[in-house]
């Protein structure tokens, strides 16, 4: 144990006291969000500034004023289709959309078609369902006034539901639950031990090849079991993660914290200052309050501490399965480039759990998402996808006795390609020495 | 073919204390050591007396590397037995063996007096008694000033003397060397070749590993030849070297050797500067030198006359090459 220690505080010290490490940490929680926010804002006002043109050859002549989509100009052309498209083509416009003539004068008809969109270029999706919209309201509105009816009526029929979810307990206490904000934090925790995984898999594997290439390796497994070696290893460059991780739970905790007092406003100023302006800001001012109440209302919503303790285990979880793994392959190669071609396979699950998220975010309690939450390979990632919208406590308790089985299991196996790869230098490797290895008594 | 060194070789190695010799630090009995593809080590067994410089030898590939592994606990013997001071080979014997390999290196990023303090940690030693040892030895080789400096900022010959340090700060009884002087220049391989002497002086026993025998001369009191998987040969050096002599004696003189007995032969003359000659006399019946000098005085004027004592080189290369045919 003492000697596991002795390489795991190594492996830590030499890494923690890099500037990169610290760079990286205290960075990484600022220039994230400011990347994802620069390029929210300049999509937004890109698409806001930029106006493509749109001809409309308007055959029925119902459709005057009655587009609006963002980041479109309409303007009205004569002529018949022919010489639109060839006008539309002339002036380089960006599309032309024909209406053809509409025959409204039976009220049964319900099924319109004969509308034509061309262009250039493939329109965007909501592009197009935006036009579809307009069009169909036009009609309703036509339809309705040829109907006689009035347009109070309609109005008051039409009624807005809201649907509020609600988890519920085994002890019956009911809890207001948020679909999107579970959506959030299963996608958040299953994409950091996804990349945690890829981080901190290879800088393992780099520091077993390391100390292969320098030749140090021998002299240390003369003091040190091969095993205790690789555990120290697993174990320290795991202990930097972790480390890496508190920080940024500390420092996004902090900063959120912030965040909100600044959006509730901090009451005494702001209050001050809304007193003697205008009643309108004043009014700002709560909605922001009650924003920010909502917000921290959401949050309470969910199962902050269950949630917690899952990321933490899973995500160690996932770093010993795939960590082992990653030092066995470092340990096999004589260089980074030999590496590749053991990756692949450790790769595909690690992506393949990334790829099912999507759809088990979708459908947390899905075959697929329950059938994922148990394998070993993509327990972790998709499990903390799920865990927000609430899982039963034994497949919970399943998943993670199976993790422990699967992380027990790579180490195993990973330990014992682990103590031989480490002493042979310039052989030839491919899954068969591997395998060789497994199997070799020492 | 014949290599013979007619060389004289002065010993400048310390002799051994007679009283201790008859102890063995190390006993190998029988060690098997197969690999899927080939035998590594065949029924070898060594006794390595304490206090002794032991050279194992034997060409590339020989399985010197893998008893040595086994040694070191790094592996294990198939079948066979590895005692430590009269103790099977147990994890505790870690701390008591000190081991270069021929493959070597350090942490490259790493400080220098980091690295020896983590080398000295994992060997057992606490924080403050490496620190102390860590000073004795950079003082001692002339490294004290790169105690701070990363090992990527040292020569080559300053790193193989940390290397070196590393292997003996937690003053082993058994240091296992594994061709220690190669990638040194003489200044420095002359420096540890001292720096050994003074350690088995204070009671260490050395594992000297080596297929290059010039330093087996100066260094080995007691060697090992390995070749192919198997021990072929092993005892004292002296008393190696006296049964492989072959009766042979250079003689330089003036004047014509004709007319001799059939007490010995004349196997090949050649002239010397200072119109000296120089011939290889054979004894054949095995006469002592005390009668072939008697005779060679009636003929000739003797100006020196010398026994041909094979070197190890020698014997390395004929059992071998004879090996082979």
């Amino acid at each position: 144990m003492k000697q596991i220690f002795l390489v795991l505080k190594r492996e830590y010290l030499t890494r923690v006291k890099k500037k990169s490490f610290l760079i990286a940490t205290i960075l990484t929680p600022l220039v994230l969000p400011t990347i994802i926010l620069a390029i929210v804002y300049f999509a937004t006002k890109e698409k806001e500034s930029r106006s493509d043109l749109i001809m409309v050859l308007d055959e029925s002549g119902y459709f005057t004023e009655a587009f609006d989509v963002t980041s479109f100009d309409f303007k009205y052309i004569d002529g018949d289709l022919e010489s639109g498209k060839d006008r539309f083509m002339e002036e380089g416009a960006f599309g032309l959309l024909y209406i053809p003539e509409v025959d409204l004068s039976d009220i049964a008809v319900i099924d319109f078609s004969g509308f034509q969109l061309y262009s250039k270029t493939n329109p965007s999706i909501q592009a197009m369902e935006r036009m579809e919209r307009n069009i169909r309201l036009k009609l309703e509105d036509l339809k309705l006034e040829k109907s006689g009816l009035d347009p109070q009526v309609i109005n008051n029929l039409q009624v807005r539901v809201d649907l509020d979810s609600f988890n519920i307990s085994e002890s019956g206490e009911a809890k207001k639950s948020n679909a999107g904000l579970s959506f959030a934090i299963g996608y958040g925790t299953g994409f950091l031990i996804y990349i945690f995984i890829f981080v901190y898999g290879s800088q393992i594997m780099q520091s077993v090849l390391d100390e292969k290439t320098s030749r140090i390796v021998e002299v240390i497994v003369s003091s040190v079991r091969p095993f205790q070696l690789m555990m120290g290893k697993v174990l320290g460059v795991g202990a930097v993660g972790f480390t890496q991780l508190l920080i940024w739970f500390v420092l996004i905790g902090g900063l959120s914290t912030v965040g909100l007092s600044i959006l509730a406003g901090n009451n005494e100023v702001l209050m001050e200052a809304a007193s003697q302006q205008v009643p309108q800001e004043a009014m700002e001012l709560t909605e922001r309050q009650e924003m920010a109440a909502d917000i921290q209302a959401m949050i309470a919503t969910v199962p902050v501490v269950k949630i917690v303790l899952c990321f933490l285990f899973y995500f160690l979880g996932a770093y010993f399965l795939y960590g082992a793994l990653y030092a066995a392959i470092g340990s096999a190669v004589d260089s980074i480039q030999d590496a590749q071609q053991f990756m692949f396979p450790i790769i595909i699950p690690i992506i393949a759990a990334i790829m099912a998220m999507f759809f088990v975010l979708d459908d947390p309690n899905g075959g697929l998402a329950v059938t994922l939450s148990f394998i070993p390979f993509t327990s972790p990632i998709i499990m903390m996808a799920r865990i927000p919208f609430g899982v039963p406590d034994w497949q919970l308790a399943l998943s993670m006795l199976l993790l422990i089985a699967g992380f027990v299991g790579t180490i195993w196996v990973a330990g014992r390609v682990y103590r031989i790869g480490i002493l042979m230098y310039g052989v030839k490797v491919n899954w068969k020495t591997i395998g060789k290895w497994f199997t070799m008594k020492v | 073919m014949c290599f013979i060194d007619i060389k004289h070789i002065n010993l400048t190695v310390p002799s051994v204390p007679k009283t201790k010799i008859t102890v063995n630090i190390l006993e190998a009995s029988n060690v098997t050591k197969n690999y899927a593809a080939h035998k590594a080590l065949d029924d070898v067994s060594i006794a390595i007396p304490k206090q002794s410089i032991f050279g194992l030898l034997g060409p590339n590939g020989a399985g010197k590397t893998t008893l040595i592994r086994i040694i070191n606990q790094i592996i294990m013997a198939d079948t066979g037995e590895v005692t430590i001071n009269g103790e099977k080979l147990h994890p505790r014997h870690i701390s008591v063996i000190g081991y270069l390999p021929e493959e070597r290196g350090l942490y490259k990023k790493m400080k220098v007096g980091e690295q020896l303090m983590y080398l000295a940690q994992l060997k057992g030693l606490s924080t403050a008694e490496a620190r102390k040892r860590i000073k004795y030895w950079l003082d001692k080789l002339g490294l004290y000033d790169w105690a701070g400096k990363k090992v990527e900022d040292l020569s080559k010959g300053m790193a193989q003397k940390i290397q070196f340090i590393a292997t003996v700060l937690h003053e082993p009884n058994l240091l296992i060397l594994d061709e220690p002087f190669s990638g040194f220049d003489p200044v420095n391989a002359n420096l540890i070749k001292d720096e050994i002497f003074e350690l088995r002086e204070k009671g260490a026993t050395v594992i000297f590993s080596t297929h290059r025998m010039e330093s087996v001369e100066q260094l080995c009191d007691h060697i090992a030849l390995i070749n192919k998987s198997q021990k072929i040969l092993d005892g004292s050096k002296q008393e190696i070297k006296h049964s492989y002599k072959s009766d042979k004696y250079t003689v330089s003189y003036k004047g014509a050797l004709a007319g001799m007995s059939a007490n010995f032969d004349v196997q090949g003359t050649r002239e010397l500067e200072d119109g000296l000659m120089e011939s290889t006399i054979q004894s054949s019946n095995g006469q002592s030198p005390n009668d072939i000098l008697k005779e060679l005085i009636t003929k000739i004027e003797v100006h020196s006359f010398v026994e041909v004592i094979p070197s190890i080189n020698d014997i390395f290369i004929k059992i071998v090459e004879g090996g082979k045919s």
